[in-house]
């Protein structure tokens, strides 16, 4: 233990974190009440273990960030906590069949296995948030962690089976996944650490081709492989939900390093032939364009998710249904097909209302103000990028599936942060949020010098004390 | 309209109410934030005058605000470029670690110097303090006040 | 300033990649408002909303009464227990279809779905009293224009043969009968127990023989001669033709036929009609083909679909019921115009590639009759919420065909055709005893084997018209034989009612 540690175990109250988990917790109590009384018909509580279980781990992770003692954001974890309330008071209330995984000899229904996840993410959340002082890891690897990108797409690409038309989950053994919900965090650590590096020699220079000035070659390698990527993702895995959140995210991060609109307006550019030849080419990405402009054309069939949701955000209004109270399902059909994953906004604006929805997109802009906050006071360049990058994740994700179920962009199967069901979508928000509360310290080291014998450690402490003193006087 | 359904519908829009509390706490958090940041974003953590150059790179008498992180170093890549012949491509770093200042060599041919000693790894060192990269020195100064 | 070749720091930039997540966001909160307050209404009572699926599984289901108070369909409890619709006649599902959890809905049970499940339309107030009531759901009963003794009637008159009759009102719209035969039992189809074996065997109808068709509304048939009040409509409406219009050329070519670019039109009336040039309201009389040919020809293409178009050819009907578009023209789903001038002037008299719906023609008697007013047709006139309250739809025009001047003159080339001394022998069995009637009677010829289409448009009483009616009996002759009298027995059992 140095003494440096030691100072860093000394306890911080987060005062203003406790304040607001105290109102996140009664929010979700009030919430609990209405939909267990609803569902009863009468004054209720129903189960609440669910509820506490999931109250006790956000007060765990309180206390255990209090103990840690870092100066870390008192934001996240509260806006972070209402979602995951909101996300578990949905799973409790929809068909509890829908999904079913038998984990040490027990059956457990969609609402449990949500707890379950979301336990696991917010463990990770507050581990990588007390553990991770050094972004060397980062820093330093990042043609590992594209390598390790590329590996996770191939292996997507030869190994991933079809869900609902679209080739995502990779099993190994009795676990399932969905890599490319890592991928993008991976994806943004590497273009952080790309631009980071290469930023200042580049940014006023151009590659001039005729009269047309593109960026300079090690920009444009980069905004073609991303292209490069995206396309395959879109052709390979169907997934066109991932392709357009790596593209947009890979273009704020290439417009916040470059400050050039002009490479935007390129990247765009490049979007669109792209897409235009994609939908010409494709079925499947034509089909998702026509049922955007029309769902209703073929209600029935292929129009029939986002028709449905429609309803859904009619029936809800502007007050809601209430919790407990919408439509989930008819008869034994689900009201929209993928309530649970794809629909979770649609399934909440009905029973919260204009209202509510409004409120869950706040609080995604709350994260994106938290995460950019943190991106624009980082110490340097790679820890501003690489907060930047993954608050945009979160946050654009949020806005393509919101937008796709209010048919305002084509609907894409991309999960929406905190809320939708499902394992590998939980944990890589939470590994992107525990990176941020990480980042937010402003203690965190910087670079790690490269070489440092025991010796010249020894006298670092020595110094460090005669700088403290320094500091006093001065 | 019954007892049980009034019941139920004040929970359910207490639950709506409750949301925008903890929205509204969110945004009074948010705004506190903004403006104490506000304040301090004007203020740097230091600065760098550059006492001797003699390539006139960086210009003597030149002053250079200070961010949490910089490196110095022949190479344009560098937050505060050198351009001196003695000076390494990658060759130090200077940096505000929370409460206080510390340089590193990074491993450069000449070595980088405090105060007239040789700095390994990380080395405290306090406003008023001289460095040395290749022939340029530098001295650590505290930063302009706001009003000046 | 940073040291030289630091770029610029990014905190700018990300002030503005801030700003534009903000106004992604709002642009999200925007749409968001868009369908949960601006359509939050239209939605809700969309007939596939699962909402009133569900209702309809639990909640009670208003009536459809028709406009004197007999109960055409209602809920009853079915041996499962659950609620299930019941109907009264046969000859009405047509235009109520059915209501099925198995099958979905049809008809105006499709139609009005959210209005009988109690979602139906009500103001802000008291949408949002509404969801503060224990039981949210305000059924309404459906009061129809239809008269179910006049319907039953029209059933009854087509006898098992198979088309369509359409009676409606002409002042308002109001649809007074709507048959279709022939047409199926939907209380096997709303029965869980039989309706499996009912809808295979409703699948199994050859095409022609369908009987899930509502051919009043979708069926489209080749109109014969009772397309020539349309071209009488274009061509007195255009000022092609007037009283006192003839064609110098016609008797002539009674002989061996109109020759129009070396195709021969030929007519069957100069055996009695003589040489004499027939003007507007003799031919209409005598149902002359050489004569609205060239009528045609003079009103030119133009002026044809400008007309046909006011009376709603080209386009769906505005109805409560899904109807298929009535086309004028060469070809079969646009207007596409006509490639020579042999196609429109057989268009003029009613061949052709013309094909038109039965409330079509329905529409255009009654637009006639109307003085020149196209009403929109219409089957409720009336919601009567289980709270009392009633919402009453009231008669809309759909356009402004001709002047009433020129309608009176169409009105009595149609009533010659009915009651002259040649009309007789046509269409003189469509006469209500003691009632001036006007019509024309039609014989779509098919081609290759079998009888034509039977087909009669006509209105009664000239003045004052109470009832109009298109009649069309499929492969049942010429129109004089089955159409005609069907049409004149309808009228005199309405104006008989109506008493």
């Amino acid at each position: 233990m140095t003494a440096s540690r030691a100072w860093r175990v000394r306890p911080r109250l987060r005062p203003r974190e406790l304040g607001l988990l105290i109102v996140v917790a009664a929010t979700l109590f009030c919430g609990w009440v209405s939909l267990a009384s609803t569902e009863a018909g009468e004054l209720a509580l129903g189960e609440p273990v669910v509820l506490l279980v999931y109250l006790g781990l956000l007060a765990l992770l309180h206390f255990s960030f209090v103990l840690a003692g870092r100066r870390m954001d008192e934001v996240l974890l509260p806006a972070v906590g209402l979602l995951g309330g909101l996300s578990l008071l949905l799973m409790a209330r929809l068909p509890q069949g829908l999904v079913v995984q038998s984990f040490a000899g027990r059956e457990l229904g969609l609402g449990p296995l949500q707890l379950l996840w979301l336990s696991v993410a917010l463990v990770l959340l507050g581990t990588l948030a007390i553990v991770v002082r050094s972004d060397g890891w980062l820093r330093y690897y990042k043609y590992s962690w594209a390598a390790a990108g590329v590996a996770l797409l191939l292996m997507v690409f030869v190994l991933g089976e079809e869900t609902n038309g679209a080739r995502l989950s990779v099993s190994l053994g009795p676990l399932t996944g969905q890599p490319s919900e890592l991928l993008k965090i991976i994806l943004v650590v590497f273009l952080a650490g790309y631009l980071a590096d290469n930023r200042p020699l580049l940014a006023r220079t151009s590659t001039n081709l005729g009269p047309i000035a593109l960026p300079p070659v090690p920009y444009l390698l980069p905004m073609v492989a991303m292209w490069g990527i995206a396309l395959s993702i879109v052709i390979v895995q169907r997934d066109l939900g991932a392709a357009l959140l790596f593209f947009s995210v890979f273009l704020s991060l290439l417009y916040i390093a470059t400050q050039r609109v002009s490479f935007v307006i390129l990247g765009v550019l490049l979007f669109l032939a792209g897409g235009a030849v994609l939908y010409n080419l494709f079925d499947h990405v034509q089909d998702r364009v026509d049922i955007w402009l029309d769902p209703f054309a073929d209600a029935q069939d292929t129009g029939f998710q986002l028709v449905r949701a429609l309803y859904a955000f009619g029936r809800g209004g502007i007050l809601g249904t209430g919790l407990g109270a919408g439509l989930p399902s008819v008869g034994n059909n689900l009201a929209i097909p993928l309530l649970h994953t794809d629909f979770a906004f649609a399934s909440l604006a009905e029973e919260l209302g204009l209202l509510g929805g409004l409120a869950i997109l706040a609080l995604y802009l709350v994260i994106a103000q938290r995460g950019l906050r943190i991106a624009a006071s980082a110490a340097d360049d790679f820890r501003g990028l690489l907060a930047a990058g993954l608050t945009l994740v979160i946050v654009i994700q949020a806005a393509i599936i919101i937008g796709g179920n209010a048919k305002l962009v084509p609907l894409t199967g991309i999960t929406l942060p905190f809320v939708s069901y499902g394992g590998s979508s939980l944990i890589a928000n939470a590994i992107i949020v525990g990176l941020l509360l990480a980042l937010s310290d402003q203690g965190v080291e910087p670079p790690p010098p490269r070489r440092a014998s025991r010796r010249e450690r020894a006298s670092d402490r020595a110094r460090q004390i005669g700088g403290r003193i320094e500091e006093a006087l001065s | 309209m019954d007892g049980f359904t009034l019941t139920l519908w004040v929970l359910r829009l207490a639950f709506l109410a409750l949301i925008y509390l903890f929205l509204f706490f969110l945004a009074r958090a948010l705004w506190r934030d903004l403006r104490a940041s506000a304040a301090s974003a004007v203020r740097s953590l230091g600065r760098l005058v550059v006492l001797v150059s003699p390539e006139g790179q960086p210009p003597e008498g030149a002053s250079i605000p200070l961010d949490a992180v910089n490196t110095l170093g022949r190479d344009v890549n560098n937050s505060i470029v050198v351009e001196d012949q003695f000076a390494s491509s990658e060759h130090a770093v200077l940096t505000f670690r929370g409460r206080a200042w510390y340089v590193e060599d990074r491993g450069s041919t000449n070595g980088t110097w405090l105060n007239g000693e040789a700095v390994g790894s990380a080395a405290p060192l306090g406003f008023g303090d001289e460095i040395q990269v290749g022939q340029v020195r530098f001295r650590l100064d505290r930063p302009l006040t706001e009003s000046a | 300033m940073r040291g030289q070749g630091g770029a610029p720091r990014i905190g700018g930039s990300i002030m503005r990649v801030a700003l534009a997540l903000l106004v992604m966001y709002a642009g999200l909160a925007g749409g968001l408002t868009y369908w949960q307050v601006v359509q939050a209404q239209e939605l809700t009572e969309a007939p596939g909303n699962p909402l009133t699926l569900a209702a309809s599984r639990t909640e009670p289901r208003g009536r459809i009464l028709d406009s004197r108070g007999t109960v055409l369909a209602r809920n009853i409890e079915g041996e499962d227990g659950l609620p299930r619709r019941e109907y009264s006649f046969l000859a009405t599902t047509p235009i109520i279809g059915y209501k099925s959890v198995r099958f979905g809905a049809t008809g105006l049970e499709s139609t009005y779905d959210a209005e009988m499940v109690g979602l139906g339309r009500s103001s802000p107030a008291e949408r949002l009293l509404r969801k503060f009531r224990s039981d949210p759901y305000d059924p309404q009963d459906l009061v129809l224009s239809i008269d179910a003794r006049l319907q039953g009637r029209a059933f009854d008159l087509l006898g098992g043969d198979r088309g369509a009759v359409v009676a409606i009102e002409p002042a308002t719209g109001r649809v007074l009968a709507m048959v279709s035969a022939p047409t199926f039992n939907a209380n096997l189809i709303v029965d869980p127990a039989r309706a499996e074996a009912a809808f295979a065997q409703l699948n199994e109808d050859p095409p022609e023989a369908s009987r899930l068709l509502n051919r009043a509304t979708q069926g489209r048939y080749t109109p014969g001669s009772v397309f020539k009040i349309v071209t009488a409509i274009a061509a007195v409406g255009s000022g092609a033709v007037d009283a006192d219009t003839v064609y110098e050329e016609q008797p002539a070519a009674e002989e061996d036929g109109l020759r129009v670019e070396g195709f021969r039109i030929r007519d069957g009336h100069h055996t009695f009609t003589g040489n004499e040039a027939l003007n507007f309201v003799e031919a209409t009389e005598v149902s002359c083909n050489i004569y609205f040919a060239l009528a045609g020809l003079a009103t030119g293409e133009d002026d044809l679909f400008e007309w046909s178009r006011r009376l709603g050819f080209g386009s769906r009907i505005p109805f409560e019921l899904p109807t298929a578009p009535s086309f004028v023209s060469g070809g079969t789903q646009a207007e596409d115009g006509f490639d020579d001038s042999v196609e429109l002037a057989s268009a003029a008299y009613g061949q052709g590639e013309t094909f038109v719906t039965p409330l079509q023609m329905a529409l255009v008697a009654q637009a006639v009759a109307n003085d020149g007013q196209l009403m929109k047709p219409k089957l409720v006139d009336e919601l009567r919420a289980e709270s009392g309250s009633v919402r009453t739809l009231s008669p809309e025009s759909l356009s402004r065909v001709t002047s009433a001047s020129q309608a009176a003159l169409i009105q009595e080339a149609m009533q010659a055709a009915v009651e002259g001394e040649f009309g007789e022998d046509f269409a003189g069995a469509a006469k209500v005893p003691g009632v001036p009637t006007a019509g024309k009677s039609g014989t779509a010829e098919l081609g290759g084997e079998g009888e034509p289409h039977s087909w009669f448009i006509g209105f009664a009483p000239v003045e004052e018209p109470q009832i109009a009616v298109a009649v069309i009996v499929e492969r049942a002759g010429f129109g004089r034989e089955r159409a005609v009298p069907l049409a004149g027995q309808l009228m005199e059992t309405y104006l008989d009612l109506a008493e």
